[in-house]
Protein backbone atom coordinates (compact mmCIF):
# COMPACT_ATOMS: atom_id res chain seq x y z
CA UNK A 1 0.00 0.00 0.00
CA UNK A 2 1.71 3.52 -0.59
CA UNK A 3 0.12 7.05 0.18
CA UNK A 4 -0.82 8.69 -2.85
CA UNK A 5 -0.52 12.66 -2.73
CA UNK A 6 -1.08 13.66 -5.39
CA UNK A 7 1.17 15.99 -7.91
CA UNK A 8 -0.81 19.23 -7.01
CA UNK A 9 0.40 18.59 -3.12
CA UNK A 10 3.13 16.82 -3.73
CA UNK A 11 4.72 20.54 -5.69
CA UNK A 12 3.37 22.28 -2.57
CA UNK A 13 5.55 20.19 -0.18
CA UNK A 14 8.72 20.29 -2.12
CA UNK A 15 7.98 24.25 -2.81
CA UNK A 16 7.55 24.50 1.04
CA UNK A 17 10.54 22.22 1.39
CA UNK A 18 13.18 24.60 -0.91
CA UNK A 19 11.92 27.70 0.38
CA UNK A 20 12.47 26.19 4.24
CA UNK A 21 16.08 25.35 2.51
CA UNK A 22 16.57 28.72 0.84
CA UNK A 23 15.05 30.59 3.75
CA UNK A 24 18.58 29.38 5.95
CA UNK A 25 20.94 28.73 3.30
CA UNK A 26 21.08 32.16 1.14
CA UNK A 27 21.43 34.59 3.51
CA UNK A 28 25.07 33.48 4.66
CA UNK A 29 25.48 32.13 0.83
CA UNK A 30 25.50 35.62 0.00
CA UNK A 31 27.51 37.07 2.90
CA UNK A 32 30.02 34.51 1.64
CA UNK A 33 30.11 36.08 -1.98
CA UNK A 34 30.04 39.14 -0.54
CA UNK A 35 33.33 38.52 1.14
CA UNK A 36 34.52 38.05 -2.59
CA UNK A 37 34.45 41.44 -3.35
CA UNK A 38 37.10 44.12 -3.10
CA UNK A 39 34.84 47.03 -3.01
CA UNK A 40 33.89 48.57 0.51
CA UNK A 41 30.14 48.96 -0.12
CA UNK A 42 28.37 45.24 0.30
CA UNK A 43 27.28 43.84 -2.95
CA UNK A 44 27.56 40.99 -4.98
CA UNK A 45 30.64 40.57 -7.10
CA UNK A 46 31.30 40.46 -10.96
CA UNK A 47 32.65 37.38 -11.79
CA UNK A 48 35.60 39.06 -12.57
CA UNK A 49 36.07 40.95 -9.97
CA UNK A 50 36.38 38.40 -7.59
CA UNK A 51 39.61 39.03 -4.87
CA UNK A 52 40.61 37.60 -1.52
CA UNK A 53 41.73 41.14 -0.55
CA UNK A 54 39.88 40.80 2.70
CA UNK A 55 40.60 37.72 3.65
CA UNK A 56 44.32 38.81 2.80
CA UNK A 57 43.89 41.40 5.37
CA UNK A 58 42.67 38.92 8.68
CA UNK A 59 45.72 38.23 9.60
CA UNK A 60 46.23 41.58 10.07
CA UNK A 61 43.57 42.00 12.43
CA UNK A 62 44.93 41.22 15.80
CA UNK A 63 41.62 40.99 18.09
CA UNK A 64 40.47 38.43 15.49
CA UNK A 65 43.12 36.85 15.06
CA UNK A 66 43.63 36.30 19.00
CA UNK A 67 40.14 35.25 19.64
CA UNK A 68 40.16 32.75 16.62
CA UNK A 69 43.05 31.47 18.97
CA UNK A 70 41.10 31.49 22.45
CA UNK A 71 38.05 29.68 20.65
CA UNK A 72 40.13 26.79 19.02
CA UNK A 73 41.42 26.66 22.58
CA UNK A 74 38.14 26.51 24.33
CA UNK A 75 36.69 24.20 21.66
CA UNK A 76 39.40 21.43 21.56
CA UNK A 77 38.80 21.28 25.64
CA UNK A 78 35.44 21.34 25.52
CA UNK A 79 34.92 18.31 22.81
CA UNK A 80 37.18 16.44 24.94
CA UNK A 81 34.99 16.81 27.89
CA UNK A 82 31.86 16.74 26.32
CA UNK A 83 32.84 13.29 24.58
CA UNK A 84 34.10 12.03 27.07
CA UNK A 85 31.47 12.87 29.89
CA UNK A 86 28.50 11.64 26.85
CA UNK A 87 30.11 8.05 26.47
CA UNK A 88 30.14 7.96 30.39
CA UNK A 89 26.69 9.09 30.22
CA UNK A 90 25.73 6.93 27.46
CA UNK A 91 27.28 3.68 28.62
CA UNK A 92 25.72 4.35 32.29
CA UNK A 93 22.31 4.74 30.28
CA UNK A 94 23.01 1.36 28.45
CA UNK A 95 23.07 -0.80 31.47
CA UNK A 96 20.53 1.25 33.73
CA UNK A 97 17.50 -0.31 34.35
CA UNK A 98 15.61 1.89 36.37
CA UNK A 99 15.47 5.82 35.60
CA UNK A 100 16.72 5.23 32.64
CA UNK A 101 13.72 8.20 31.34
CA UNK A 102 15.01 10.03 34.08
CA UNK A 103 19.01 9.59 33.37
CA UNK A 104 17.70 10.71 29.92
CA UNK A 105 15.94 13.87 30.38
CA UNK A 106 18.40 14.94 33.20
CA UNK A 107 21.24 15.33 30.13
CA UNK A 108 19.25 17.00 27.83
CA UNK A 109 18.37 19.30 30.44
CA UNK A 110 20.34 22.22 29.53
CA UNK A 111 19.09 21.94 26.37
CA UNK A 112 16.08 23.34 27.63
CA UNK A 113 17.90 26.21 29.63
CA UNK A 114 18.35 29.66 27.87
CA UNK A 115 22.12 30.40 27.28
CA UNK A 116 21.96 33.76 29.39
CA UNK A 117 20.00 32.10 31.99
CA UNK A 118 22.93 29.38 32.10
CA UNK A 119 25.80 32.42 31.68
CA UNK A 120 24.14 34.47 34.43
CA UNK A 121 23.82 31.46 36.79
CA UNK A 122 27.27 30.16 36.41
CA UNK A 123 28.93 33.69 36.04
CA UNK A 124 27.88 34.34 39.65
CA UNK A 125 28.30 31.54 41.17
CA UNK A 126 32.11 31.74 39.58
CA UNK A 127 32.39 35.16 41.03
CA UNK A 128 31.10 34.20 44.50
CA UNK A 129 33.69 31.94 45.19
CA UNK A 130 36.60 33.73 43.52
CA UNK A 131 37.68 31.93 40.05
CA UNK A 132 38.01 34.86 37.94
CA UNK A 133 36.12 34.65 34.72
CA UNK A 134 38.77 32.81 31.98
CA UNK A 135 38.84 29.94 29.62
CA UNK A 136 37.97 27.53 32.19
CA UNK A 137 34.45 29.57 32.74
CA UNK A 138 33.98 29.29 29.11
CA UNK A 139 34.78 26.10 29.05
CA UNK A 140 32.32 25.27 32.12
CA UNK A 141 29.28 27.24 30.01
CA UNK A 142 30.28 25.48 26.84
CA UNK A 143 30.73 21.76 28.15
CA UNK A 144 27.12 21.89 29.62
CA UNK A 145 25.78 23.39 25.90
CA UNK A 146 27.54 20.52 24.05
CA UNK A 147 26.83 17.35 25.81
CA UNK A 148 23.13 16.61 25.05
CA UNK A 149 23.82 17.33 21.55
CA UNK A 150 26.75 14.51 21.83
CA UNK A 151 25.20 12.61 24.32
CA UNK A 152 22.43 11.99 21.72
CA UNK A 153 25.12 11.00 19.13
CA UNK A 154 26.94 8.57 21.06
CA UNK A 155 23.46 6.65 22.11
CA UNK A 156 22.52 6.56 18.58
CA UNK A 157 26.01 5.00 17.81
CA UNK A 158 25.30 2.68 20.53
CA UNK A 159 22.63 1.05 18.19
CA UNK A 160 25.58 -0.79 15.93
CA UNK A 161 26.37 -2.52 19.45
CA UNK A 162 24.63 -6.06 19.38
CA UNK A 163 24.21 -7.24 22.96
CA UNK A 164 24.00 -11.11 21.90
CA UNK A 165 28.45 -10.31 20.22
CA UNK A 166 29.17 -8.97 24.01
CA UNK A 167 27.37 -12.13 25.49
CA UNK A 168 29.53 -14.34 23.22
CA UNK A 169 32.61 -12.37 24.13
CA UNK A 170 31.58 -13.09 27.51
CA UNK A 171 31.52 -16.78 26.96
CA UNK A 172 34.59 -16.66 25.46
CA UNK A 173 36.06 -14.89 28.63
CA UNK A 174 36.58 -11.52 27.97
CA UNK A 175 36.17 -9.32 31.47
CA UNK A 176 33.86 -6.36 31.06
CA UNK A 177 36.47 -3.68 30.19
CA UNK A 178 38.04 -5.93 27.28
CA UNK A 179 33.96 -6.48 25.49
CA UNK A 180 34.41 -2.57 26.07
CA UNK A 181 37.72 -2.06 24.19
CA UNK A 182 37.82 -4.93 21.54
CA UNK A 183 33.93 -4.86 20.50
CA UNK A 184 32.27 -2.10 21.86
CA UNK A 185 34.69 1.21 21.24
CA UNK A 186 35.31 -0.04 17.68
CA UNK A 187 31.84 -0.51 17.03
CA UNK A 188 30.98 3.55 18.60
CA UNK A 189 33.98 5.46 17.01
CA UNK A 190 32.24 6.85 14.31
CA UNK A 191 29.62 8.05 16.77
CA UNK A 192 32.19 9.51 19.26
CA UNK A 193 34.22 11.49 16.16
CA UNK A 194 30.49 13.06 15.56
CA UNK A 195 30.38 14.24 19.09
CA UNK A 196 33.92 15.05 19.33
CA UNK A 197 33.45 17.57 16.11
CA UNK A 198 29.91 18.36 16.96
CA UNK A 199 30.55 19.79 20.19
CA UNK A 200 33.65 21.73 19.01
CA UNK A 201 31.50 23.56 16.05
CA UNK A 202 29.15 24.05 19.11
CA UNK A 203 31.54 26.17 21.37
CA UNK A 204 33.17 27.56 18.57
CA UNK A 205 30.28 29.15 17.24
CA UNK A 206 28.42 30.01 20.78
CA UNK A 207 27.68 33.64 22.11
CA UNK A 208 25.82 34.19 25.13
CA UNK A 209 27.21 32.09 27.01
CA UNK A 210 30.85 32.95 26.15
CA UNK A 211 29.59 36.77 26.29
CA UNK A 212 29.37 35.95 30.65
CA UNK A 213 31.76 33.81 30.90
CA UNK A 214 34.76 35.00 28.76
CA UNK A 215 37.65 36.52 31.12
CA UNK A 216 40.45 39.40 29.23
CA UNK A 217 40.81 37.31 25.98
CA UNK A 218 36.77 36.98 24.83
CA UNK A 219 36.10 34.36 22.21
CA UNK A 220 35.50 34.84 18.50
CA UNK A 221 31.82 35.16 18.35
CA UNK A 222 32.17 37.89 21.52
CA UNK A 223 34.45 39.69 19.22
CA UNK A 224 32.81 39.32 16.14
CA UNK A 225 29.83 40.42 17.53
CA UNK A 226 31.39 44.07 18.94
CA UNK A 227 33.07 44.43 15.59
CA UNK A 228 29.23 43.60 13.63
CA UNK A 229 27.94 46.19 15.25
CA UNK A 230 30.74 49.37 15.16
CA UNK A 231 30.57 49.76 11.46
CA UNK A 232 31.09 46.34 9.64
CA UNK A 233 34.14 46.71 8.20
CA UNK A 234 34.07 43.98 4.44
CA UNK A 235 36.60 41.73 6.95
CA UNK A 236 33.79 41.08 8.81
CA UNK A 237 32.24 39.43 5.64
CA UNK A 238 35.52 37.21 5.13
CA UNK A 239 35.95 36.32 8.82
CA UNK A 240 32.28 35.04 9.25
CA UNK A 241 32.46 33.47 5.59
CA UNK A 242 35.39 31.51 6.65
CA UNK A 243 33.98 30.47 9.94
CA UNK A 244 30.53 29.86 7.89
CA UNK A 245 32.03 27.87 5.30
CA UNK A 246 34.76 25.98 7.73
CA UNK A 247 32.02 24.52 9.91
CA UNK A 248 29.82 23.62 7.06
CA UNK A 249 33.24 21.52 5.27
CA UNK A 250 33.46 20.00 8.69
CA UNK A 251 29.81 18.72 8.93
CA UNK A 252 29.84 17.19 4.98
CA UNK A 253 33.52 15.67 5.55
CA UNK A 254 31.91 13.93 8.65
CA UNK A 255 28.95 13.04 6.99
CA UNK A 256 31.02 11.33 3.74
CA UNK A 257 33.61 9.47 6.07
CA UNK A 258 29.87 7.78 7.88
CA UNK A 259 28.69 6.63 4.65
CA UNK A 260 32.17 5.68 3.20
CA UNK A 261 32.39 3.44 6.68
CA UNK A 262 29.03 1.84 6.40
CA UNK A 263 29.55 1.21 2.64
CA UNK A 264 32.73 -0.64 3.51
CA UNK A 265 31.19 -2.51 6.16
CA UNK A 266 27.99 -3.85 4.36
CA UNK B 1 20.71 -2.85 42.70
CA UNK B 2 23.60 -3.01 40.57
CA UNK B 3 26.75 -0.40 41.20
CA UNK B 4 28.09 -0.38 37.50
CA UNK B 5 25.81 2.05 36.00
CA UNK B 6 25.86 4.69 38.74
CA UNK B 7 29.64 4.62 39.09
CA UNK B 8 29.33 5.38 34.89
CA UNK B 9 26.94 7.97 35.46
CA UNK B 10 28.94 9.74 38.53
CA UNK B 11 31.45 12.08 36.80
CA UNK B 12 28.53 13.50 34.13
CA UNK B 13 25.85 13.56 36.97
CA UNK B 14 28.47 15.95 38.77
CA UNK B 15 28.80 18.30 35.77
CA UNK B 16 24.99 18.70 35.31
CA UNK B 17 25.20 18.81 39.09
CA UNK B 18 27.17 21.25 39.41
CA UNK B 19 27.34 23.22 36.53
CA UNK B 20 23.98 23.37 35.48
CA UNK B 21 21.64 22.43 38.32
CA UNK B 22 23.24 23.87 41.53
CA UNK B 23 23.76 27.53 39.69
CA UNK B 24 20.31 27.77 38.69
CA UNK B 25 18.95 26.66 42.20
CA UNK B 26 21.19 29.18 43.19
CA UNK B 27 19.64 32.08 41.16
CA UNK B 28 15.93 30.90 42.08
CA UNK B 29 16.91 31.22 45.74
CA UNK B 30 19.06 34.43 45.62
CA UNK B 31 16.25 35.84 43.43
CA UNK B 32 14.08 36.48 46.87
CA UNK B 33 17.64 38.25 48.45
CA UNK B 34 18.06 41.77 48.92
CA UNK B 35 20.19 44.34 47.12
CA UNK B 36 23.20 45.18 49.55
CA UNK B 37 24.89 48.52 48.18
CA UNK B 38 27.71 48.05 50.91
CA UNK B 39 28.86 44.96 49.31
CA UNK B 40 27.58 45.48 45.62
CA UNK B 41 26.12 41.63 46.06
CA UNK B 42 22.78 40.65 47.99
CA UNK B 43 22.69 39.31 51.61
CA UNK B 44 19.94 36.67 52.44
CA UNK B 45 17.19 38.66 53.80
CA UNK B 46 13.34 37.83 52.21
CA UNK B 47 12.99 40.07 49.67
CA UNK B 48 10.24 40.06 46.77
CA UNK B 49 11.79 43.09 45.50
CA UNK B 50 13.36 42.03 41.93
CA UNK B 51 9.72 40.41 41.60
CA UNK B 52 8.43 43.70 42.04
CA UNK B 53 11.14 45.60 39.96
CA UNK B 54 9.33 43.61 37.02
CA UNK B 55 6.43 44.87 37.38
CA UNK B 56 8.20 48.24 37.72
CA UNK B 57 8.96 49.71 33.65
CA UNK B 58 6.84 47.89 31.72
CA UNK B 59 9.16 44.84 32.33
CA UNK B 60 6.96 42.63 32.15
CA UNK B 61 5.62 43.68 28.67
CA UNK B 62 9.35 42.23 27.59
CA UNK B 63 8.42 38.99 29.10
CA UNK B 64 5.18 38.78 28.04
CA UNK B 65 6.47 39.98 24.15
CA UNK B 66 9.42 37.76 24.58
CA UNK B 67 6.75 34.82 25.27
CA UNK B 68 4.43 35.66 22.62
CA UNK B 69 7.16 35.83 20.45
CA UNK B 70 8.75 32.33 21.52
CA UNK B 71 5.27 30.88 20.58
CA UNK B 72 4.73 32.39 17.71
CA UNK B 73 7.97 31.72 16.00
CA UNK B 74 7.41 28.31 17.52
CA UNK B 75 4.00 27.58 15.90
CA UNK B 76 4.95 29.16 12.37
CA UNK B 77 8.16 26.69 12.66
CA UNK B 78 6.35 23.83 12.88
CA UNK B 79 3.48 24.71 10.18
CA UNK B 80 6.83 24.98 7.94
CA UNK B 81 8.79 21.94 9.19
CA UNK B 82 5.79 19.84 9.12
CA UNK B 83 5.81 19.66 5.22
CA UNK B 84 9.12 20.09 5.14
CA UNK B 85 9.76 16.78 7.38
CA UNK B 86 7.25 15.01 5.59
CA UNK B 87 9.13 15.92 2.00
CA UNK B 88 12.54 14.74 3.22
CA UNK B 89 10.63 11.38 5.24
CA UNK B 90 7.75 10.06 2.80
CA UNK B 91 8.82 11.99 -0.77
CA UNK B 92 12.55 11.29 -0.87
CA UNK B 93 14.69 8.67 -2.23
CA UNK B 94 17.52 7.09 0.04
CA UNK B 95 19.87 9.50 -1.75
CA UNK B 96 18.24 12.65 -1.41
CA UNK B 97 16.71 12.06 1.64
CA UNK B 98 20.43 11.77 3.08
CA UNK B 99 21.48 14.91 1.35
CA UNK B 100 18.50 16.67 2.64
CA UNK B 101 19.27 14.95 6.37
CA UNK B 102 22.98 16.61 5.97
CA UNK B 103 21.23 20.19 4.89
CA UNK B 104 18.99 19.83 8.07
CA UNK B 105 21.73 18.75 10.63
CA UNK B 106 24.15 21.11 9.09
CA UNK B 107 23.14 24.81 10.65
CA UNK B 108 22.70 23.66 14.38
CA UNK B 109 26.80 23.84 13.98
CA UNK B 110 27.12 27.40 11.89
CA UNK B 111 26.83 30.58 13.78
CA UNK B 112 23.67 31.68 14.83
CA UNK B 113 25.78 35.17 15.34
CA UNK B 114 26.63 35.12 11.40
CA UNK B 115 23.34 33.72 9.94
CA UNK B 116 21.47 36.62 11.51
CA UNK B 117 23.79 39.42 10.66
CA UNK B 118 24.06 38.08 6.96
CA UNK B 119 20.10 39.23 7.00
CA UNK B 120 21.25 42.65 7.34
CA UNK B 121 22.97 42.33 4.09
CA UNK B 122 20.08 40.70 2.37
CA UNK B 123 16.94 42.94 4.05
CA UNK B 124 18.79 46.35 4.18
CA UNK B 125 18.86 49.14 1.73
CA UNK B 126 21.05 48.19 -0.61
CA UNK B 127 20.16 44.60 0.41
CA UNK B 128 18.95 41.80 -2.52
CA UNK B 129 15.90 41.63 -1.53
CA UNK B 130 15.51 45.70 -2.21
CA UNK B 131 17.75 46.18 -5.32
CA UNK B 132 15.72 43.68 -6.82
CA UNK B 133 12.34 45.17 -6.29
CA UNK B 134 13.73 48.51 -7.69
CA UNK B 135 15.12 46.51 -10.37
CA UNK B 136 11.49 44.98 -11.26
CA UNK B 137 10.17 48.60 -10.57
CA UNK B 138 7.97 46.97 -7.89
CA UNK B 139 9.49 50.19 -5.89
CA UNK B 140 10.97 53.16 -6.36
CA UNK B 141 12.56 54.06 -2.72
CA UNK B 142 13.97 51.43 -0.43
CA UNK B 143 11.41 49.42 1.65
CA UNK B 144 12.67 49.83 4.99
CA UNK B 145 10.23 47.94 7.18
CA UNK B 146 12.55 45.38 5.74
CA UNK B 147 15.28 45.64 8.45
CA UNK B 148 15.35 46.82 12.21
CA UNK B 149 11.90 45.72 12.26
CA UNK B 150 9.73 42.94 14.15
CA UNK B 151 9.41 41.53 10.29
CA UNK B 152 13.27 40.99 10.34
CA UNK B 153 13.79 39.96 13.73
CA UNK B 154 11.18 36.69 12.90
CA UNK B 155 12.20 36.20 9.55
CA UNK B 156 15.45 36.36 11.35
CA UNK B 157 14.40 33.54 14.52
CA UNK B 158 12.39 31.07 11.82
CA UNK B 159 15.89 31.00 9.70
CA UNK B 160 17.81 30.29 12.99
CA UNK B 161 15.43 27.90 14.62
CA UNK B 162 13.45 26.13 11.94
CA UNK B 163 15.95 22.64 11.97
CA UNK B 164 15.04 22.77 15.85
CA UNK B 165 11.30 21.99 14.75
CA UNK B 166 12.54 19.45 11.42
CA UNK B 167 14.65 17.46 13.17
CA UNK B 168 11.82 15.85 15.76
CA UNK B 169 9.30 15.97 13.28
CA UNK B 170 11.67 13.47 10.76
CA UNK B 171 12.24 11.25 14.10
CA UNK B 172 8.32 11.06 14.47
CA UNK B 173 7.60 10.15 11.19
CA UNK B 174 10.11 7.39 11.22
CA UNK B 175 7.84 5.69 13.71
CA UNK B 176 4.42 5.96 11.68
CA UNK B 177 3.47 2.95 9.08
CA UNK B 178 3.11 4.24 5.92
CA UNK B 179 0.15 1.27 5.85
CA UNK B 180 -1.81 3.68 8.37
CA UNK B 181 -1.83 6.67 5.87
CA UNK B 182 -2.95 4.48 2.77
CA UNK B 183 -5.25 2.45 4.73
CA UNK B 184 -7.41 6.50 5.33
CA UNK B 185 -7.12 7.20 1.52
CA UNK B 186 -8.23 3.69 1.03
CA UNK B 187 -11.52 4.52 3.01
CA UNK B 188 -11.70 7.32 1.43
CA UNK B 189 -10.20 9.95 3.09
CA UNK B 190 -8.29 12.73 0.91
CA UNK B 191 -4.97 13.25 1.60
CA UNK B 192 -4.88 16.28 3.68
CA UNK B 193 -7.60 14.81 5.54
CA UNK B 194 -5.19 12.15 6.03
CA UNK B 195 -2.62 13.81 7.83
CA UNK B 196 -4.68 15.73 9.78
CA UNK B 197 -6.80 12.40 11.48
CA UNK B 198 -3.89 10.45 11.47
CA UNK B 199 -0.47 11.43 10.89
CA UNK B 200 -0.93 14.18 13.18
CA UNK B 201 -2.61 12.68 16.44
CA UNK B 202 0.43 9.69 15.69
CA UNK B 203 3.20 12.39 15.48
CA UNK B 204 2.12 14.54 18.50
CA UNK B 205 5.44 14.16 20.41
CA UNK B 206 7.24 15.36 17.20
CA UNK B 207 5.06 18.33 16.82
CA UNK B 208 5.28 19.05 20.42
CA UNK B 209 9.14 18.51 20.60
CA UNK B 210 9.77 20.60 17.84
CA UNK B 211 7.63 23.73 19.30
CA UNK B 212 9.51 23.03 22.82
CA UNK B 213 13.07 23.62 21.07
CA UNK B 214 12.17 26.45 19.16
CA UNK B 215 10.45 28.26 22.06
CA UNK B 216 13.46 27.58 23.93
CA UNK B 217 15.53 28.88 21.48
CA UNK B 218 13.74 32.04 21.22
CA UNK B 219 13.07 32.90 24.60
CA UNK B 220 17.03 32.68 25.53
CA UNK B 221 17.79 34.35 22.00
CA UNK B 222 19.52 37.70 21.64
CA UNK B 223 21.26 37.82 18.78
CA UNK B 224 18.84 38.06 16.47
CA UNK B 225 16.62 40.86 18.09
CA UNK B 226 20.10 43.15 18.38
CA UNK B 227 21.28 42.63 14.53
CA UNK B 228 17.68 42.53 13.38
CA UNK B 229 15.39 44.57 15.84
CA UNK B 230 14.49 47.89 15.31
CA UNK B 231 15.65 51.13 17.94
CA UNK B 232 12.82 50.11 20.65
CA UNK B 233 13.05 45.95 20.27
CA UNK B 234 14.04 43.91 23.19
CA UNK B 235 13.51 40.96 24.34
CA UNK B 236 14.77 38.56 27.70
CA UNK B 237 18.37 38.15 27.11
CA UNK B 238 18.49 41.85 25.96
CA UNK B 239 16.98 43.22 28.93
CA UNK B 240 18.63 40.55 31.00
CA UNK B 241 22.18 42.09 29.70
CA UNK B 242 21.14 45.61 30.35
CA UNK B 243 19.66 44.63 33.91
CA UNK B 244 23.18 43.14 34.64
CA UNK B 245 24.79 46.33 33.08
CA UNK B 246 24.09 47.94 36.30
CA UNK B 247 24.63 44.93 38.47
CA UNK B 248 20.78 44.64 39.52
CA UNK B 249 20.97 40.80 40.45
CA UNK B 250 17.90 40.43 42.49
CA UNK B 251 15.94 41.66 39.06
CA UNK B 252 17.99 39.86 36.75
CA UNK B 253 17.71 36.18 38.61
CA UNK B 254 13.83 37.05 39.27
CA UNK B 255 13.66 38.18 35.45
CA UNK B 256 15.85 34.08 35.03
CA UNK B 257 13.53 32.47 37.40
CA UNK B 258 10.05 33.44 35.50
CA UNK B 259 11.38 32.31 32.32
CA UNK B 260 12.93 29.27 33.76
CA UNK B 261 9.50 28.79 35.24
CA UNK B 262 7.43 28.46 32.46
CA UNK B 263 10.15 27.09 29.98
CA UNK B 264 9.98 23.66 32.63
CA UNK B 265 6.36 24.06 33.12
CA UNK B 266 6.33 23.69 29.73
CA UNK B 267 8.62 20.59 29.13
CA UNK B 268 6.95 18.91 32.71
CA UNK B 269 3.57 19.22 31.13
CA UNK B 270 4.96 17.96 27.36
CA UNK B 271 6.73 15.21 28.72
CA UNK B 272 3.58 13.91 30.77
CA UNK B 273 1.12 14.42 27.45
CA UNK B 274 3.36 13.04 24.71
CA UNK B 275 7.00 11.51 26.22
CA UNK B 276 9.00 13.21 24.75
CA UNK B 277 11.94 10.90 25.58
CA UNK B 278 10.12 8.37 23.70
CA UNK B 279 11.29 10.13 20.30
CA UNK B 280 14.62 9.22 20.34
CA UNK B 281 13.32 5.25 20.52
CA UNK B 282 14.85 5.03 23.59
CA UNK B 283 11.61 4.27 25.97
CA UNK B 284 12.03 2.23 29.24
CA UNK B 285 12.25 -1.16 28.15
Amino acid sequence: MTVHEGLGNRTVLWVIAVLGLLVIYAPPLYLLAISFNPALQPGLPSLSALSLDWYMALPREKALIGALQQSFLVAFVTAVFATFLSLLAALGYIELRLGRTTWFLAVLLPMFVPGVVQGLALSAVFTRIGVKASMITVISGHLLWAMPFAFIVILTSFAAVRQNVLLAAADLGAGRWRQFVDITLPLIRPGLVSAFIFSFLLSLNEFTRAFYLAGRQNTLPVVLFSKMNSGASPVIYAMSGAIFITSVLTVVALAMYNLVREKRMN
Amino acid sequence: MNRRPLALIASPLLAILMLGVVPLVLVLVWSFWTWDPATYWIKPDLSLAGYGAILDAGRWTVIVSTLLKAAGTAALCVVLAFPIAYAVHFLSGPRLQTLLLALITIPFFTSYLIRAFSWRLVLGRTGIVNTTLQHLGLTQTPVDWLLFSNFAVVVGLVASYLPFAIFPLVLAFRRVSPDLMAAAQDLGAGFWRAVVTVLVPLTMSGIFAGFLFVFVMVAGSSTEVQMLGGAGASIVSVMINDVMRVANYPLAFAISTVVLAVIFALVLIGNAAFGLASLFGEEER
